[in-house]
């Protein structure tokens, strides 16, 4: 118990005093995670989407890779990112390993799947009667699906967020694309692993409250919308 | 609006479904379909209202030869109403928007079926807040908010008190006298006779009897029409 008391006051102090190395990779985090859901938002809101207004051949075996790909391990995603832009891969002299690029790109195997397969699952439940409710009221293509997306912006927001905590918690893909070098692929999760390696777990502590604090405050943000939206 | 419907069918996986030879239905018509469970009633709406294909056949809008559903002209309201995540104002403001309309006009629209549909209150209201009567009402001046050619509807009244049944019909009668064609389906043969002008019996997809409301209600010529009217079950 004392280690981890200490543990705990010793990061408040690191926290108050202003570690440069530390808000360094809370920044690498966080630009990394963000990237990566952008453009994971960007392919998976509309792909979720189509999928959910559509049938077409072989919906359901798609689906399935979705799903599967939903629970992809870390490891594999980086595993298979890393042999495509190492030095001797197909990719290999764009140059890309072991840089915050090949970081974004792993985490965009990863979370891109979470938000199509949650942005179907909301479409698919209620699609059809937005769908229904704004032809029988005059609406054109573009017209049902601006509707769509903002009749559906609460749960699509949602699947934002988990996809969010996912790249935010992520390690396993990060740390083989990434490497952990410091100042330039370091990130909060690969610096939570190599400081446990190292026995400093004051230092340990310190990032994983950085790390609960920004779960907290994204979290924080969704439920402050969807209560704004209520009151509206 | 006249609608003209010839030899529409649908089938779903192999199962006919519905199978009407001919149909016309002249601007002004008040046209009540009734008729068991399972009869085809709500395909044949969503295939007029364009929200279905017909397997074969045609509908026609206004006359012969126009096959695309002039949606900007229609429209239908749904046994359970679906009510944008928004106010009651923005929700019947959503169609008038949609055409353009000036929002000085767009808020005198508002206020007149508010007040005709006893709204008044309701309007800063957000749509989950509100009871099933107070939702369909909505979804009804929603609807009628652009003032429609045509008016379909599907059992609007089913599972709401008397007094927002009585008026939702008294709404149903000012809009046809108006000039629109309402077609609704009902189960209820007692709303049918107070509100349409012509009945449709369908049972199992196909035409039973089509003609004035009062006398196919009143001397039926087909048997079935006849036990269906007694209560009977058709099988």
């Amino acid at each position: 118990m004392d280690v981890i008391a200490e543990g705990f006051k010793a990061a408040i102090a690191l926290l108050l005093k202003g570690d440069a190395q530390l808000y360094e990779i809370v920044g690498l985090s966080l630009g990394v995670s963000l990237c990566s859901v952008a453009i994971s938002t960007f392919i998976g809101v509309p792909l979720g989407a189509l999928i959910g207004t559509r049938d077409f051949k072989f919906k359901n075996a798609l689906l399935r890779v979705i799903y599967t790909l939903m629970s992809l391990p870390p490891v594999i995603a980086g595993l298979l990112v890393f042999l495509f832009i190492m030095r001797r891969g197909p990719l290999g002299s764009l140059e890309l390993a072991y840089t915050p690029t090949a970081m974004v790109i792993a985490q965009v195997c990863l979370v891109t799947p979470i938000i199509t397969g949650l942005t179907y699952n909301i479409v698919r439940e209620k699609a059809d009667k937005v769908k229904n409710i704004a032809v029988t009221l005059g609406a054109g293509k573009f017209e049902v699906l601006k509707l769509l997306l903002s009749e559906l912006k609460i749960g699509i927001l949602a699947a934002i967020v988990t996809g969010m905590g996912r790249s935010l918690s992520e390690v396993g893909a990060v740390m083989i694309v990434g490497g952990n070098i410091k100042g330039k692929t370091r990130v909060m999760t690969t610096y939570i692993a190599q400081l446990k390696s190292m026995g400093d777990y004051s230092t340990a502590i310190a990032v994983g409250i950085v790390l609960m604090v920004l779960a907290f405050l994204i979290n924080s943000f969704l439920y402050n919308y969807q209560q704004r939206d209520e009151r509206l | 609006m006249n609608i003209i419907i010839d030899r529409i069918t649908k089938e779903y996986g192999g199962r006919k479904v519905l199978d009407v030879d001919s149909l016309d239905l002249n601007e002004g018509a008040f046209c009540g379909v009734i008729g068991p469970n399972g009869s085809g009633k709500s395909t044949l709406l969503n295939i007029i209202a364009g929200l279905a294909e017909a397997t074969s056949g045609q509908v026609f809008y206004e006359e012969y030869g126009m096959t695309e559903p002039p949606l900007k002209r229609m429209t239908m309201v749904f046994q359970t109403p679906y009510l944008l995540r928004t106010t009651v104002e923005k929700n019947i403001a959503y169609p008038l928007k949609l055409r353009g309309w000036k929002p000085q006009d767009i808020d005198n629209r508002i206020r007149e079926l508010a007040d005709e549909l006893g709204l008044t209150d309701f309007l800063k209201h957000k749509n989950w807040s509100l009871s099933g009567g107070e939702a369909q009402k909505v979804a009804l001046a929603r609807a009628l908010s652009f003032r429609p050619e045509l008016l379909l509807l599907d059992e609007p009244t089913a599972n709401i008190d008397p007094a927002t049944t009585a008026e939702i019909e008294r709404m149903l009668k000012k809009t046809n006298e108006e000039g629109t064609t309402v077609i609704v389906v009902t189960h209820n043969l007692v709303q049918a006779k107070r509100l349409c002008k012509e009945t449709l019996l369908l049972n199992k997809g196909k035409v039973v009897e089509f003609g004035p409301c009062e006398k196919m209600l009143k001397n039926p010529e087909n048997e079935l029409t006849q036990r269906f009217i007694a209560g009977e079950i058709l099988i």
